[in-house]
């Protein structure tokens, strides 16, 4: 036991090794810095100006969070680093084993693969993690601006980025191992990302199952980080999908086992795979993290909601391109789902756009039924859809607290010094550890 | 043709029935042969013979199509095959942005190798210069030395070696040859390929002859020398050329 733990110490300090000599880690760093400047800058500006600065009417910022103003775009920087630049770092640092004949090497060693690529993952998740400090600098900036913090809804933010990095890697590992070449691996890792993109467009034409499927692409997954939703199915889903990358780039990295034998592994691990993210679609629970309850009903319209035992139906009239549909799933039965998990909801339409439906009686219709009562409503705004369940279901409307009220912090400050951080000082301290390195070495 | 006894005592490792092919080409094709103890065991054939093939499957870098590897008195699964042999490969060069001492350093660490040979097969390989360059930046006969080091700081009692003399120049290869000479007196075991057969004869106690991913001989010279009589019908020159040719 001991040996084995000294060879995963010195396959953890190989890995790390490797990492810190690969131009692409260093790279990747260099440009985190100018990425998240540019998000971050331009956020904070928007967000100054919508506070009052520069003679626009105060008061709009009340409507900000900082979660939506400022770490929702500061931090999708990180979401353009992991789908571009990371696979890379991650490819290199998988594939170079193969390509030096180091693996030839290193396999000889009892070790398991597994254990191998958990090294790999281990080391490229710290990367990630330093490369995180970027938009870490912009959390300082914006507590230096005076800006408001609320840890639950940043820490949310982190974890998605973290998790949408993890499954990156898994990605690319897989790939790496899979084929035989890097450049070949880098492609079918940006395959997969544009795969995921055209699920999103399908969805939003053709609705149904990929409406539902699209929930749990790395964008949308990441979306809902970034709103301050954690959801029980997307995590354990993206865990599910980690592993499975993993262990798959474990299958393939045995190069002394036979391919066919592989092969048939690879197809126990997808069914395996899909049959886990089958059960995980049925975890209900999910957080609300936001300091505005972004993605709740106000508190008491929680309560009254709970009261509803039976299974509410809800009939939408709506084509998936429909604007009223996008606006009734975001702001309202998003927020239903979550206080009613037996809520069934139904899309009706002829067509993707819905242009052609107008003239139809019912296109446009909502219907509502509840203990074989059934109502119709063509409203979709939040207001109107509660208060139909709730003439529905018998219960009074609570009235709102203002407590319950989120005022907003809004900060009329301009991003200063935020350019020299990000476009000077971040590229320099990359810099000279790269040259202080290269002198160690 | 099997000239040495199956049955042989001190055999470490027997392989039996080995074959291998890619696609429609036959790498290895039912080959069987014995590595004692104490020994340096020679595969001998031409380019595209099948040395390296032979020498990854029974090092379980790739796999074999069918075939057996016994170790002792027990048939090798792949921890068995790991804590008896290692595998030491030709034109690779792992780890190219660290430095040669690194490199040393965490085989010896990884696999848990001899660190108390480390300074003598150091210097007996002529490593010292080069222990801060990076092992990307060596020269051919530079990373076989590397190569040769790792494999000889190994744990394991057997070392496979292909083409250790690749690369080297006549004083390196015969300073190699003492090298892994002592290494055999003092208890290691090598099965080493080498095409260039001038070589083989002056290092290698016994020979497995290798022709078109078979066996075509195993055993010592003066055991390979009397089969060539027998197949030529008279004695052939003492030149293991002149045998080599004979057998293949």
């Amino acid at each position: 036991m001991l040996s084995r733990n000294r060879a995963w110490a010195w396959l953890l300090r190989k890995e790390w090794r490797e990492l810190m000599s690969s131009r692409s880690y260093w790279v990747f760093l260099i440009l985190m810095g100018p990425l998240v400047g540019v998000s971050f800058i331009s956020a904070v500006r928007t967000y100054a100006e919508a506070s009052g600065l520069g003679g626009t009417t105060a008061g709009v910022g009340e409507a900000f969070s900082p979660l939506i103003g400022i770490w929702a775009p500061t931090f999708s920087a990180c979401e353009i680093a992991a789908a571009f630049l990371l696979p890379f770092v991650a490819i290199r640092l998988v594939a170079g084993d193969r390509q030096s004949g180091a693996l030839k090497l290193e396999m000889q060693h009892p070790m398991s693969t597994f254990v191998r690529m958990g090294a790999k993952f281990l080391v490229l998740l710290v990367g990630w993690l330093i490369a995180l400090l970027a938009p870490l600098a912009g959390v300082l900036l914006w507590k230096s601006y005076g800006g408001s913090i609320y840890a639950p809804e940043l820490l949310t933010v982190v974890f998605g980025h973290l998790l949408n990095a993890a499954l990156t890697i898994a990605l690319a590992s897989a790939a790496a191992s899979v084929v035989e070449h890097p450049s070949t691996a880098a492609i079918l890792t940006l395959a997969v990302t544009v795969g995921t993109w055209i699920i999103s467009f399908v969805a939003a034409v053709h609705g149904g199952f990929w409406e539902r499927a699209v929930a749990y692409t790395p964008t949308a997954m990441v979306a809902q980080f970034q709103h301050g939703l954690v959801r029980l199915d997307v995590v354990l889903i993206a865990i599910t999908a980690v592993l499975a990358g993993l262990t798959l780039a474990g299958i393939w990295m045995r190069i002394g086992i036979a391919v066919r034998r592989r092969a048939y592994e690879s197809a126990a691990l997808a069914a395996l795979a899909a049959a886990m993210v089958f059960v995980c679609t049925f975890a209900t629970v999910s957080w609300d993290t936001s300091e505005n309850r972004m993605n709740s009903f106000s508190r008491p319209d929680e309560q009254a909601l709970r009261q509803i035992r039976s299974p509410l139906q809800i009939e939408a009239h709506l084509s998936p391109e429909d604007p009223r549909r996008a606006d009734l799933e975001r702001r309202v039965l998003s927020k239903l789902r979550r206080v009613m998990p037996t809520l069934q909801v139904r899309y009706v339409s002829a067509t993707a756009i819905g242009l052609f439906e107008q003239s139809q009686s019912q296109y446009g219709e909502v219907w509502y039924r509840l203990n074989g009562r059934e109502v119709m409503s063509r409203a979709t705004t939040p207001e109107a859809v509660l208060e139909t369940i709730y003439s529905l279901s018998g219960i009074t409307a609570p009235t709102e607290s203002a407590e319950d009220i989120f005022r907003g912090h809004p900060l009329a400050v301009p991003p200063k010094g935020a350019a020299v951080v990000f476009y000077l000082v971040w590229p320099a301290l990359v810099v000279s550890r790269i040259i202080f390195q290269r002198r160690i070495a | 043709m099997r000239l040495a006894s199956e049955t042989t005592p001190e055999a470490l490792v027997r392989v039996r029935g080995m074959t291998k092919s890619y696609g429609r080409l036959i790498a290895l094709r039912d080959v069987s042969f014995t590595i004692r103890s104490g020994e340096i065991l020679g595969l001998i054939g031409p380019n595209g013979a099948g040395k390296t093939t032979l020498f990854e499957c029974l090092s379980e870098v790739q796999p074999a199509d069918s075939g057996t590897v016994s170790f002792g008195d027990s048939t090798g699964a792949q921890r068995l095959r790991s804590s008896a042999l290692f595998y030491v490969p030709d034109s690779i060069s792992p780890w190219p942005q660290q430095s040669v001492k690194w490199a040393i350093e965490f085989a010896l660490g990884f696999f848990g190798g001899r660190s108390e040979l480390y300074s003598e097969i150091v210097r007996d390989l002529g490593l010292e210069p080069l222990m801060r360059m990076r092992v990307g930046t060596l020269s051919k006969g530079q990373r076989k030395r590397l190569l040769l080091t790792i494999g000889l700081l190994s744990p394991q009692a057997i070392v496979v070696i292909d083409e250790p003399f690749e690369g080297l120049d006549l004083r390196q290869s015969r300073e190699l040859e003492a090298t892994l000479r002592k290494h055999v007196v003092q208890g290691r075991t090598l099965f080493v390929s080498i095409h260039q057969i001038a070589d083989a004869a002056r290092v290698c106690d016994r020979f497995v002859l290798l022709s078109s991913g078979s066996v075509a001989a195993e055993g010592t010279m003066e055991e390979l020398t009397a089969f060539a009589s027998s197949r030529l019908g008279h004695s052939p020159s003492t030149d293991f050329e002149e045998i080599f040719l004979a057998l293949t």
